[in-house]
């Protein structure tokens, strides 16, 4: 069999190409969600403490074979005027901690007077996960109001929002004193990217579903309805993400490489398959179908996302009625990719590997182990290195930034920096705010050249080494330049300081790779999301033994 | 005292480091270092401090010295003392030749941050130990790089910790009414 060349970083690191990123089955929740049948999880609610409205505390706790971890969540009542998706709210109608065991009514106490003041808390290394998640209002008393009527929701009502509650942030990695990704990092069940931040929304998604059948209940104790099965399984938590979350993937360049190569490398493994078998077939035609259908529910006031989601219809239609002559071929996966990167957009390119990749889970699966990094071998300098044999490599890693002129006030006009009020990343007008000086090292391709042309200065017989003692200034340049020869899929391959970007674009890739779906892009520099819908309850893949089940 | 996680360790020294004047990548180290201090000892608060303040009055290491430690030559002072940080990521850039070691590098400031940036390399500092503001240093090879600890915490007490976030401060940008409609998007209240 002839192996399929791996897409191309020149392909695949386009902002373009990043901002029409689809989940795939490698994503980090469906990686979750396959270890926890696996490994036969039990999870049971451990409390379950809620007044008439909802108010309270509640603890579900998880059993891994290894460890117990528990999500301990309080909802609080929450002024209307005061709910806010930004990271600059101060309250929150629920937050949540992923607590490192089981929690004893001291850690509950502790954790009730610190988790709803979030940022402004204190934590410790007991608590993996810090979390908090505001109710789509009008959505959530709409389904209470049914639910207490005895009756169902109205499904298209609810499944076009698609979740009950939507997370503003969920920190992890030491982030206000919580534990370090260092000291979960060799667990298996928390190895792996994410892991931990996606059990913790896994969790949330079930304390929604069970919230607002439990107000329902006390509204009507002896005619109330519990929201039924398929819609609980339909729904997930939504998600709003902004800027912070954006330099990520450029500060964690290792990462980024085997978050990329690893699906690369499964595109590629499905694509040299020589035949497609019925198995493969069906999985492939019910992928498709469900994706069909959620991209009809897939609203976006944005008029660019609302107008690439039409087309990515098309393209599916046009798929649907070109898949049995596409899988009758030889290589039929390759076949039908080839078919989608001659007609389709490039959200029907993304969609078409993530449904190619679906029915292979025995051929692939095995990639997601690979899909975590340690960046401490790119902290190493190699200073023996001649500084024209850099120059060489860097021009040839970063050609693609040779078109760029950022003598040019487009290429120049934006610059990132933190913000003295809320210490998060943001994106500010260069040549119209204040506050360049301070820019932050994300300007990737303007200072590969310029550290570039910095080089072209040197003396032939100069090291790296020498050429940093006396031009420390570009030692971020020299550290990203030979990790980015070593490790190709690191580097965003466009411009991030230009005026066109659209940091949406970036957030929507690595999303993505959570396994979000619904974009909804709310300007260029936010959007929201759903985690988790339509994917199994956790309580589906880890119920309890009878008696204890939720 | 306040407890911090080891990545707010790391994320606060090198906020703080750039903050007085570290280029990025050299902050990046510094980071990186500061967290090793924190594993061994409660002193990494203090030792950040003192390299804050003692920063500009620290001289790099001159070509022509550094060509001397790597030929063994016997080392030569230049006037103030030298950076442990500059000293140091040149040092891991390019490490010494093993026969030139042990090496002795005259006056260098803060030595416990050489000791500790040097924690990831075939090279340790074999001498002087603790909080010393400058001394003479001697450097020697060793087989095994060290990994890094888990399960430690980076304990600061409250005075030390607001300094250092002043220095940390010095790279933030002050949110103008612009920026802070437009700077993360959004700015509805959510109503749905």
């Amino acid at each position: 069999m002839t192996a399929i060349a791996l897409r191309p970083p020149g392909v695949v690191m386009r902002l373009q190409r990043l901002g029409a990123a689809h989940p795939t089955r490698l994503s980090f929740l469906r990686q979750l969600i396959r270890r926890a049948a696996r490994e036969k999880w039990r999870v049971r609610k451990h409390l379950f403490d809620l007044n008439d409205n909802g108010f309270g505390r509640a603890v579900y706790a998880v059993e891994t074979p290894a460890k117990t971890y528990s999500l301990v969540a309080f909802s609080t009542p929450l002024d209307d005027e005061k709910r806010s998706d930004r990271v600059i709210a101060q309250a929150w109608d629920t937050s949540y901690v992923l607590y490192d065991g089981l929690p004893d009514v001291a850690d509950i106490d502790r954790l009730e007077a610190n988790a709803p003041l979030q940022e402004a808390g204190r934590y410790t290394r007991s608590e993996l996960v810090l979390a908090r998640a505001n109710k789509s209002v009008r959505l959530f008393e709409d389904v209470a109001t049914a639910l207490a009527q005895g009756q169902q929701p109205d499904e298209e009502q609810l499944l076009g929002v698609g979740y009950l509650l939507r997370t503003t942030a969920v920190y992890g990695n030491g982030k206000f004193g919580i534990a370090d990704r260092d000291e979960i990092a060799a667990r298996p069940e928390l190895a792996g990217s994410f892991q931990a931040e996606m059990l913790t929304v896994w969790l949330i998604r079930s304390f929604t579903l069970d919230l607002v059948d439990h107000i329902a209940r006390r509204r009507n104790p002896a005619g109330a309805a519990r929201l039924a099965p398929d819609l609980r399984r339909a729904l997930g938590v939504g998600n709003a993400t902004g800027l912070g979350m954006a330099p990520f993937l450029v500060r964690h360049p290792l990462l980024t490489h085997s978050w990329f190569l690893a699906r690369e490398t499964a595109l590629a493994r499905v694509r040299a398959e020589p035949h497609a078998g019925a198995a493969e077939r069906d999985a492939f035609s019910n992928a498709l179908a469900d994706l069909r259908r959620r991209i009809a529910r897939w609203h976006s006031d944005d008029s660019r996302q609302a107008a690439a989601t039409r087309i990515l219809a098309a393209d599916l239609g046009a798929l649907a009625e070109n898949l049995d002559q596409l899988l009758a071929k030889p290589r039929p996966w390759d076949a039908l990719y080839r078919f989608a990167e001659d007609l389709f957009s490039l959200e029907g390119q993304e969609a078409c590997v993530s449904l190619i990749l679906e029915p292979h889970g025995a051929l692939i699966d095995d990639l997601g182990d690979t899909m975590k990094a340690d960046e401490t071998p790119g902290h190493t300098i190699e200073g023996g290195m001649g500084c024209a044999l850099l120059r060489r490599a860097l021009l040839e890693s970063y050609s693609w930034a040779r078109a760029i002129d950022f003598a040019e006030p487009a290429a120049n006009a934006r610059f990132w920096y933190v913000s003295a009020e809320k210490l998060e990343p943001r994106l500010g007008e260069r040549f119209e705010e204040d506050g360049a000086e301070l820019e932050q090292p994300l300007a990737t391709a303007r200072d590969a050249l310029g550290l570039a042309a910095a080089l072209a200065q040197e003396p032939s017989s100069a090291t790296v080494a020498d050429f940093l003692l006396r031009r420390p200034e570009w030692r971020h340049a020299v550290r990203r330049a030979q990790i980015v020869a070593k490790f190709p899929y690191a580097e965003i391959h466009d411009n991030l300081i230009g005026a066109e970007l659209r940091p949406v674009d970036i957030l929507r890739a690595k999303l993505a790779f959570f396994g979000a779906r619904s974009f909804d892009p709310r300007s260029d520099r936010w959007l929201r999301i759903a985690l988790f819908s339509g994917e199994p309850l956790i309580e589906d893949v880890a119920t309890a033994p009878s008696g204890e089940a939720t | 005292m306040i407890d911090l996680s080891l990545n707010e360790v790391e994320t606060l020294s090198a906020k703080a480091a750039r903050g007085v004047g570290f280029s990025w990548g050299l902050a990046e180290d510094v980071g990186r270092a500061a967290r090793r201090i924190a594993v061994e000892a409660d002193t990494w608060g203090q030792a950040m401090l003192s390299l804050a303040e003692h920063a500009q009055s620290f001289e790099p290491p001159s070509p022509a010295r550094a060509a001397r430690w790597r030929s063994g030559e016997t080392d030569a002072a230049t006037g103030g003392p030298l950076c442990p940080i500059r000293t140091a990521a040149l040092l891991l850039d390019e490490p010494l030749p093993s026969n030139v070691m042990p090496l002795t590098i005259l006056d260098v400031g803060l030595p416990v941050w050489l000791h500790a940036m040097l924690r990831r390399s075939a090279m340790r500092v074999a001498r002087p130990a603790g909080l010393a503001t400058r001394a003479d240093v001697v450097i020697e090879s060793r087989a095994e790089t060290e990994q890094s600890d888990t399960g430690r915490r980076g304990a600061i007490d409250e005075r030390t910790l607001a300094a250092l976030n002043s220095f940390a401060a010095r790279t933030y940008v002050p949110e103008s009414e612009r920026s802070r409609l437009r700077g993360a998007g959004g700015g509805r209240v959510d109503d749905e």
